[in-house]
């Protein structure tokens, strides 16, 4: 079979043109692949991370040889990729626009992941959180009124000292992140489904003004309702003496939050663990 | 770009279809069932437009990004469920991947070995000849500095699963439970004792471990009270060697492996029968 033959190709010489077209496929070694299988054991991981696991990578397989720079050792896999319909994609978390990564599914649809994980009535109550979510103001939704909805629940009845346990693993297992008892989609939520949202829930679903991304949290002008994730409204307002709506030009009447600096971070020593984010409500 | 599958029209389907997943994934262990939605979906996106393969008669009328979509659907379904270590059945496979595209799954399944060899380094091969049932392999050497950067705990129960294959192999290739247990008393681990590590060491080793095709249990007849015997599981004799499990047993104990004249004759012959060629490759048997 001709697709055999390229396969065949592909793996045993440089790169060649593939068959769907002008595009060249990388070339993938024990390096990329070890890469790759530690990269699948995170569901998303911060770029620090990424950078670290691509040196041991390296290191592993005694490359002595200048460390490809991150974005196109990324871009060379995600060529590979491209035929399975998977990437490694590259996000920010939305409340201090931290550079993540995660391997996303590009064709299919929702939970898939997920499912493999959950049982019928824990990926329902999944689904119910994350429409509370998407019709929010804020971007979350309260625990109660989460449980409120066990009882429409397919699958196995869910009571709900059991559903705040499943709403616990969520959390852990890095689809929703929790805050003062309010549930809002986790990073790796977003860069995985934010098709899928996109798709469902064409009417609810909040863009950002300025990246056109998919917006869960974020800032609003009070005048033409416009939307901005914190880290975008950071960057676009960075040296601004007064910050006007992009759209309306009123005064933008929100904190102005600082843009995400690594190196500022590593200096000083934190980690993200020890800090206790301040739950800002900006709509 | 790439097209993806869409709801053409059909509101309900999808829902149906999440409903399957879920389903498959309450039913057994975890699956990624799209059942046959899955290959319905590729129909009806490519034809939108997507390519027609003009080559291959034996496929029908599928295009070639129909194809691609399935390999890539069977990928994935395959690193998922090899992720909880049980062997994937090729009924399986065809109920919840392949569907529609049954005629050409020795085609598929063959060239999905191949990505997932290229792509992630890992093998497909069959549990044990003509058993239909398939495990991955890791063609990558695990290495210590690897636990540093995974973002799961690896498996703690590896270190026991070592123990009791080491103990199998040192034995003689088979062990009597109660000898089992007699040596892991000892370490602190008992059968009817939570283990803070293992949880419960008697259903890990009994129960997991076999499911996992890492060991064999056989009930030994005539035993009065019922005893049972532990060899090695196919998937043992995939993943490792004897020689790498002799290495360890003689690690333990700060001793060379040569310091086991026997056991180090029986790893050689091992060791000389696997760099004979193989016979074939983890062609699925139609």
């Amino acid at each position: 079979m001709e697709e055999g033959r390229a396969e065949r190709r592909r793996r045993t010489e440089a790169p060649s043109c593939t068959q769907g077209g002008a595009r060249r496929a990388g070339i993938m070694t024990d390096v990329h692949r070890r890469f790759l299988q530690l990269l699948m054991t995170h569901g998303v991981l911060e770029e620090r991370g990424v950078r670290r696991l691509q040196k041991h990578c390296y290191r592993v397989h005694g490359r002595t040889t200048a460390v490809e720079e991150l974005e196109d050792f990324i871009n060379n896999i995600n060529s590979v990729l491209e035929s399975l319909y998977i990437e490694i994609k590259k996000g920010a978390t939305e409340d201090d626009g931290r550079p993540v990564y995660a391997l996303v599914n590009l064709a299919t649809t929702p939970v898939s992941k997920m499912a493999s994980d959950f049982a019928e009535n824990e990926l329902d109550l999944f689904r119910k959180a994350l429409e509370l979510i998407i019709d929010s103001e804020t971007g979350f939704a309260s625990s109660t009124n989460i449980l409120n909805l066990v009882d429409q629940l397919k699958g196995k009845k869910m009571r709900k000292k059991e559903a705040e346990q499943v709403l616990q693993k969520f959390v852990q297992n890095k689809w929703l992140i929790e805050k003062e008892g309010e549930f809002t989609l986790h990073s790796r939520a977003i860069l995985e489904m934010e098709q899928y949202i996109r798709e469902t829930y064409p009417d609810a679903v909040k863009t950002c003004n300025i990246c056109h991304s998919l917006l869960i949290q974020g800032q609003s002008c009070e005048t033409c309702g416009i939307r901005m994730h914190l880290p975008c409204v950071a960057k676009y307002f960075q040296s601004a003496p007064e910050p006007r709506c992009p759209h309306c030009n009123d005064y933008w009447p929100h904190e102005i939050p600082e843009v995400f600096n690594p190196d500022k971070e590593r200096e000083a020593g934190t980690s993200k663990a020890n800090k206790k984010p301040s739950r800002s409500r900006q709509h | 770009m790439l097209q993806k599958p869409r709801n053409r029209g059909r509101p309900n389907t999808q829902a149906e279809r999440e409903r399957d997943w879920a389903r498959g994934a309450a039913e057994e262990a975890p699956s990624t069932s799209r059942g046959a939605g899955g290959s319905q979906e590729a129909r009806g996106t490519s034809s939108q437009g997507g390519r027609r393969a003009e080559a291959s008669p034996e496929v029908g009328p599928r295009s070639q990004q129909q194809l691609e979509l399935k390999v890539a659907e069977l990928v994935q379904f395959l690193l998922i469920k090899d992720q909880k270590k049980i062997p994937i059945k090729r009924t399986d496979i065809v109920k919840h991947v392949i569907g529609d595209y049954k005629d050409i799954f020795p085609d598929l399944l063959k060239l999905a070995a191949e990505r997932l060899e290229y792509v992630f380094g890992y093998k497909l091969v069959e549990l044990e000849p003509k058993s239909n049932t398939y495990i991955l392999i890791n063609t990558l050497e695990p290495v210590e500095e690897d636990a540093e950067v995974r973002g799961d705990q690896g498996t703690p129960t590896t270190g026991l699963l070592m123990i009791v294959l080491g103990l199998i192999f040192m034995k003689g290739n088979t062990i009597k439970e109660t000898e089992v247990w007699d040596f892991l008393r000892r370490l602190g681990v008992y059968p009817t004792k939570k283990h803070l590590v293992f949880g419960d060491p008697k259903k890990l080793i009994t129960e997991e471990f076999v499911r996992q095709r890492y060991l064999e249990y056989r009930r030994i007849p005539h035993t009065d009270p019922v005893d049972y015997e532990f060899q090695w599981g196919p998937r043992t004799n995939l993943e490792t060697s004897k020689m790498k499990v002799l290495k360890f047993v003689a690690k333990v104990h700060n001793q060379d492996p040569k310091d086991w004249p026997a056991q180090y004759c029986e790893a050689l012959a091992d060791e000389e029968a696997r760099a004979r060629p193989e016979t074939g490759g983890p062609t699925p048997s139609s």
